[in-house]
């Protein structure tokens, strides 16, 4: 099946050239960690901002508006702006909140989702880690990213943050069975954990087609489990502003309040980046079966740009959501969860298990 | 080298720690910082079993014990109204016996770990699959495979997922005792008073 020109893919992470310099030149390893970590500090900035903007920018096309006009060509430093205004604001902290465990919430709300961002494979030559527990990683840490807003919640000493925190708590506990249901049908078709493997398993089509329709559905539970993960609109109960002012940070702001709305808007890059790696093909170039150039044309796009392209569109739909569907109460949340996804979702898992068994799935291996 | 010392480094680190979050958890008095520290316990715990290499189980230890049990923990705190639980003055028996339990844990693994010539196996650092290992010998049926415990557990899982549920399921209004009211909300607690009744026609009863 492999088209003669096609390069195999050799996936070299940051962390490996590190670990290659470790023994003659150590400091060549030390210079690579701090890149990294400073590559990834360059990120949270870029994206945040960079989010920020697009979210705005879309909302108000999709209400017939402009969005942010006046600070540089079309409001494109917008962004800085706001957050030169976020750095400068005072730092008020309730008097009679739990002092550390109100700095605690939103400091480990960021610092989960700085750890995934750490573990993408954005291209095979830009991967800071390819850590060997991949899905696991993943699965492990959105269960540690409800501690800080259920933390926070709690130390505000706040009836509507204890209200945001709780219903937060509830929402990402319950959504996380269906995401894990989802992730592990895509873990099965491609037999590894590891991210870059789930990659490279995808040489000869993406899994959301290849599986015959289990992958279609099990992205679709996916984008659904993940939007309630990250509290994104139709699923944004625990901060909804109609209800609790503003759930969980209602006593936050400063610099503070930017660590939560910084982690709310990487988070959706990172969704769109975990759907992007296991269902679309990471970055995988589109092949089409055998059509040679097509599949060479194709290939001369770099991998990087693939991934950077399919994450737009994916973080997209994510803000279509937002302007698509109106906000759930707390029981219909639990009922679609407990009552629809999760069924379908086993049910899922079950048909990919015969269909991996029967080997139904398009081009073989 | 430089990786032995790093991680010998990194064992000193984490371990002094894990000391001092364990005590914490145990002298803070409250209930949600306790939980804090534990969640910081258990992370450290899931760092040493990197360094030795189990990957598996690290990643398994972060998804079940924090985000799991430390959530659910907090969760419950934060239900609770006894996130400032202050015992102050606890009968003089029940010190002593907290006391002599704590010391006897003391004797019994400070004794077990002097007698017992720990087995130290080499840094072995490499980079087996050490979870494609795990699911095999789990489903294997041979002689060392794990099969059967896997499936007894498997089951017991199941019956404590159904035993929750029962215990969930809302009772079945008193009227008919042996019908299970399923999901329909049962019957209301709070009769209203007559005149706030509303009668089957839709027409106030007044």
């Amino acid at each position: 099946m492999m088209s003669v020109g096609q390069p195999a893919w050799e996936v070299v992470t940051v962390a490996d050239r590190a670990e290659y310099w470790l023994e003659s030149h150590w400091y060549f390893a030390v210079a690579y960690m701090i890149l990294a970590v400073l590559a990834v500090a360059a990120m949270v900035v870029a994206l945040g901002m960079g989010l920020i903007y697009g979210e705005r920018k879309i909302a108000a096309h999709f209400q017939c508006r402009m969005g942010p006009m006046r600070v540089g060509y079309h409001g494109i430093l917008q962004s800085i702006a706001d957050t030169i205004k976020l750095l400068l604001k005072e730092d008020i902290v309730p008097e009679r909140a739990d002092k550390v465990l109100h700095l605690v919430g939103p400091f480990l709300t960021l610092v989960v989702t700085i750890l995934i961002l750490g573990v993408l494979p954005y291209s095979p030559l830009l991967q800071l880690a390819d850590v060997s527990l991949g899905v696991l990683y993943l699965t492990a840490l959105s269960g540690l990213s409800v501690l800080g807003l259920l933390l926070g919640g709690w130390s505000s000493n706040n009836k509507w943050s204890l209200l945001g925190g709780m219903r937060a708590a509830a929402q990402v506990i319950s959504y996380e069975i269906t995401a894990t249901l989802a992730l592990l049908v895509v873990t099965m078709f491609a037999g590894t954990l590891t991210l870059s493997g789930i990659v490279q398993s995808q040489a000869q089509g993406w899994w959301v087609w290849r599986a015959h329709g289990v992958g279609l559905l099990s992205m679709g539970l996916f984008m659904i489990a993940a939007t309630a993960e990250i509290n994104r609109t139709p699923f944004d109960i625990p901060e909804g502003e109609s209800e609790l002012t503003g759930g969980f940070h209602t006593e936050y702001s400063g610099l503070r309040f930017a660590f939560f709305f910084l982690a709310e808007f990487i988070n959706m890059f990172v969704v769109a980046g975990i759907t992007v790696t296991l269902f679309l093909g990471g970055w995988m170039p589109l092949r089409i079966g055998n059509w040679e150039t097509f599949n060479n044309l194709m290939g001369l796009i770099p991998p990087s740009l693939w991934f950077l392209g399919k994450v737009v569109v994916m973080v997209f739909v994510l803000m279509w959501f937002r302007w698509t569907f109106p906000r759930m109460r707390v029981d219909q949340l639990m009922r679609l969860e407990w009552k629809f996804l999760l069924p379908i979702g086993f049910i899922n898992l079950f048909a990919a298990a015969v269909i991996i068994l029967c080997k139904w799935y398009f081009f073989p291996v | 080298m430089i990786e032995r010392a790093m991680i010998t480094i990194l064992f000193y680190g984490f371990a002094a720690a894990a000391i001092l979050l364990a005590l914490a958890v145990t002298t803070s008095r409250n209930l949600l910082r306790a939980a804090v520290c534990l969640m910081g316990v258990l992370l450290i715990q899931a760092a040493f079993y990197l360094l030795l290499s189990a990957d598996f189980l690290a990643g398994v230890q972060v998804l079940v014990y924090v985000g799991g049990i430390v959530v659910v923990i907090a969760f419950v705190v934060t239900l609770t109204r006894s996130s400032q639980l202050l015992m102050d003055h606890p009968s003089p028996l029940r010190m002593s016996l907290a006391f002599a339990a704590s010391a006897g844990f003391a004797v019994v693994s400070i004794a077990s770990l002097w007698v017992s010539a720990l087995h130290q196996p080499g840094m072995s650092h490499s980079k087996v699959d050490s979870t494609k290992a795990i699911g095999m010998a789990l489903l294997d049926t041979g002689k060392t495979g794990y099969v059967l415990p896997f499936e007894v557990v498997s089951v017991l899982l199941l019956a404590a997922v159904i035993g929750g549920i029962v215990i969930a399921r809302k009772t079945p209004p008193p009227s008919q005792p042996f019908t299970t009211g399923g999901d329909k909300p049962g019957e209301a607690d709070v009769t209203l008073p007559k005149s706030q009744r509303i009668s089957k026609d839709g027409r106030d009863s007044r």
